[in-house]
């Protein structure tokens, strides 16, 4: 009985074990419990919360093929969930009405899982004909030879005139001088405010020429004690923490940039005045000036400062994801004016595209499908979920006028380069660096700020030259 | 007719105890043997194959002998960092979880009435879904409006910053996990429940008061399932993933950056199977190590009670 109760236990124990490498076998599915989360960092989608335990995999219902085999079967991919799949779903019936010899299949996969999911189908030669993908994701999906490039099917047999996007809008699906991508939406950096609080308090509202001095001016006037007991209940702005690719804003804005343009140095850029200037302002904007809410979260995922969606706080900088929520919301009487300018007027683009995967069988099929997905007659359905890229279709909706969605678009104007764009390696080694500079500034008050950013480009530079030797 | 086969079977055993034992034992484990040849082996000696290999899903792996092993120990302070940061947490966590879980089994190791919903509440918290938890946790550690520092602002105290302190986050991690002690509970319950009253009623014969009768007679039968706990308790902390993933990803400063959350990083955000698989491996040799010290070391205090022998 001893032995055999040993021999249980070892049992068990090599079974626990076991489970823990064959979660880490790459072809295993089951990742640690994965928890689905709308981590898009680019995908733009709402940043805030939304946990999901389960995975989600919708296959819209294809009606019966009227005659079997005759007709020709897409598949596409997206990362949108939820009420996010109407206007796809949409699209695709108005598609399939005009295009009787094609049947699309909609594969929805919500959360992290997505692009793993993706990279997996694409090595087993079985991936959708389309896919969708957010900016930063472009460079590894086509430097792996996922994606076709599209610039043949552009002026082939069904031409499509790219003039017709917004500016800015094509560049994010290019790959070293090619086009793999057309534009789904986007966002830009903005800033909210909300009018109620400037009304009481007598504040003049923001406007599209503002600069960082009026932002600290109006947020110091904004910043209150309403009940006198010492603690702020007013926040003169609400700001993304330790957000590193909303930071690119920042840095911009203040004429520099994280990287240099051939994609091989930190060092000379993530610790560059102009980069140093926007950590101090930002992080002054937390400790010093105390006119921003201190991050109720270091993570993504967590929710956020919920200051501003509750009434809480006068003005937030932000991408336009959640601005359907504010609009509704009866705390907030919501204005948007263009992101104020530093030493120069910049803001950066949040982005996710289609591009056709270089395995498809169809992809000619795929090409007519994208054209309408993304082109004109998909913009008129898009138009009623966020800002379009087609030009004509958003000016037609009255967008580019619009008080409250003009400045997106707006934006698009002054764009700088994401870091992403000058190497395939951001993610894995500067983005951790930059994440913990935020952190430690915000953290500590007295952190030398130049000290601070000379030892992440340093960091950053390390983990590069490792990736490049 | 089956009752037929039965009592023939009683009458005229063709198997003798030991046997039949045997084969009750190798009944009860099947499916558990099943499941690892069927969905874990090949995975296993897969990821050994790639631990060895760079590999990104998409192009095909390269082979690079032992140069991933050699990274984590010579080139990589965050996969070290990471380690540190497990153990930390697994020699924090695991001596207070037994504890913790010895001492409600004791409490909860009584005839009174109603005991079942006590039992019932304490362990609840460990079924539940790893998610839900971990995110009511974080609404209670929010430094502005959560449980914690609204109670300590009524004491005068300004309450920490919890998870975006890296001083407090690692230890807010600890608390939280606590929470599902109810885990070591119920193992240790069972165990309290399987040491025969006539022991103690000889020793109360022979005078032995509370604190001998712990020390003499609960503790030394309770060594199998402590051995049980103490395994368990090391794997599952090595593990742990869930709650720095969703709480504090990793941050405030890497403070809680668990070794098979970098591993995730590694695997599933920065693409490097191949590295990846070499963490996993060296988790698993390393895990496996602690677990045969304890065991080789077990004979020196674990007691079984010898049943059928």
């Amino acid at each position: 009985m001893k032995n055999q109760l040993r021999i249980l236990s070892i049992l068990v124990t090599v079974t626990l074990l076991a489970t823990l490498l064959a979660g880490c076998a790459p072809r295993a599915t089951p990742t640690p419990e994965v928890i689905t989360v709308e981590k898009t960092v680019e995908v733009p989608v709402e940043k805030t919360v939304e946990v999901e335990v389960i995975k989600e995999v919708v296959v819209t219902p294809t009606p019966e093929p009227m005659a079997e085999g005759a007709k020709i079967i897409l598949r596409v991919g997206t990362g949108d969930s939820g009420e996010g799949l109407n206007p796809h779903q949409q699209i695709i019936a108005e598609f399939e009405k005009a295009n009787p010899d094609i049947l699309v299949q909609l594969e929805a996969v919500a959360g992290a899982d997505y692009y793993t999911r993706l990279l997996t189908q694409i090595a087993a030669g079985d991936a959708p004909d389309i896919m969708q993908i957010g900016d930063d994701a472009v460079p590894m999906f086509v430097s792996k030879g996922g994606f076709l490039p599209l610039d043949d099917f552009i002026t082939g047999a069904y031409p499509l005139d790219t003039s017709i996007y917004l500016p800015g809008t094509l560049k994010p699906g290019m790959y070293q001088g090619a086009q793999y991508f057309l534009p789904k939406d986007f966002s830009t950096i903005a800033l909210y405010y909300n009018k109620k609080i400037f009304d009481q308090f007598g504040v003049a509202y923001p406007t599209d020429d503002w600069t960082w001095d009026d932002l600290l001016k109006a947020a110091q006037e904004l910043t209150k004690d309403t009940d006198g007991d010492g603690n702020t209940d007013i926040w003169g702005v609400q700001l993304t923490a330790n957000w590193t690719t909303g930071f690119e804003y920042w840095v911009a804005a203040a004429g520099g940039r994280l990287i240099s343009e051939d994609g091989t140095s930190y060092v000379g850029f993530m610790d560059s005045p102009e980069t140093i200037a926007a950590v101090q302002f930002f992080s002054d904007l937390y400790n010093k000036h105390k006119v921003a809410p201190p991050p109720a979260d270091f993570n993504l995922w967590a929710g956020g400062n919920p200051e501003f969606e509750t009434g809480k706080a006068a003005m937030r900088i932000f991408g336009r994801w959640p601005q359907t929520g504010l609009r509704n919301n009866p705390n907030v009487d919501l204005g948007v004016a263009e992101a104020p300018a530093g030493a120069k007027k910049a803001n950066v683009l949040f982005w996710g595209g289609f591009g056709i995967f270089s395995g498809s069988k169809n992809p000619e099929a795929a090409w007519r499908f994208l054209k309408f997905y993304v082109g004109a007659e998909g913009s008129e359905t898009w138009k009623m979920h966020g800002i379009p890229p087609v030009a004509a279709v958003a000016e037609a909706a009255g967008l580019t006028t619009d008080p409250i969605e003009g400045p997106w678009i707006r934006g698009l104007d002054v764009l700088a380069d994401r870091a992403y764009v000058a190497t395939d390696y951001w993610g894995e080694t500067a983005d951790p660096a930059l994440r913990k500079a935020l952190e430690t500034v915000l953290i500590d008050p007295n952190a030398d700020v130049a000290a601070v950013m000379q030892t992440a480009a340093q960091e950053a530079q390390a983990a590069l030259d490792e990736k490049l030797k | 007719m089956s009752s037929l086969t039965a009592t023939r079977l009683i009458k005229m055993p063709r198997w003798n105890l030991r046997q039949r034992e045997a084969m009750l034992f190798y009944l009860c484990i099947a499916p558990w043997i099943v499941g690892f040849f069927l969905f874990y082996l090949g995975p296993i000696l897969a990821s050994f194959y790639f631990s060895l290999t760079q590999w990104d899903l998409l192009t095909p792996p390269q082979f690079i002998g032992l140069d991933n092993y050699a990274r984590v120990f010579t080139r990589d302070p965050l996969a070290v960092k990471s380690f540190k940061v497990t153990l930390v947490y697994t020699l924090a966590y695991v001596p207070t979880d037994l504890a913790f879980g010895l001492l409600l089994a004791l409490l909860l190791n009584r005839n009174l009435r109603g005991i079942g919903v006590f039992r019932t509440i304490y362990y609840l918290p460990s079924v539940l879904s790893g998610v839900a938890y971990v995110v009511m946790w974080m609404w209670m550690f929010n430094p502005q409006h959560g449980l914690f520092n609204t109670i300590l602002t009524y004491f005068n105290i300004q309450g920490p910053r919890w998870l975006l302190d890296p001083k407090w986050a690692l230890p807010s991690l600890i608390v939280m996990s606590l929470w599902g002690v109810g885990r070591s509970m119920v193992i240790f319950l069972a165990g309290l429940q399987d040491i025969p009253a006539e022991l103690y009623e000889s020793a109360d014969i022979d005078g032995a008061n509370m604190w001998d009768k712990f020390w003499k007679i609960t503790l030394p039968l309770l060594t199998p399932s402590v051995l049980f706990n103490l395994i368990f308790g090391i794997i599952l902390t090595f593990q742990s993933f869930t709650n720095a993933f969703i709480a504090t990803n990793g941050g405030p400063l890497d403070s809680t950056l668990f070794y098979v959350l970098y591993l995730y990083r590694k695997a599933f955000e920065h693409l490097q199977m191949g590295y990846a698989s070499a963490l996993a491996w060296l988790l698993f040799l390393f895990v496996l190590a602690c677990t045969l010290v304890i065991f080789l070391t077990s004979g020196k205090w674990v007691f079984y009670r010898s049943v059928g022998e």
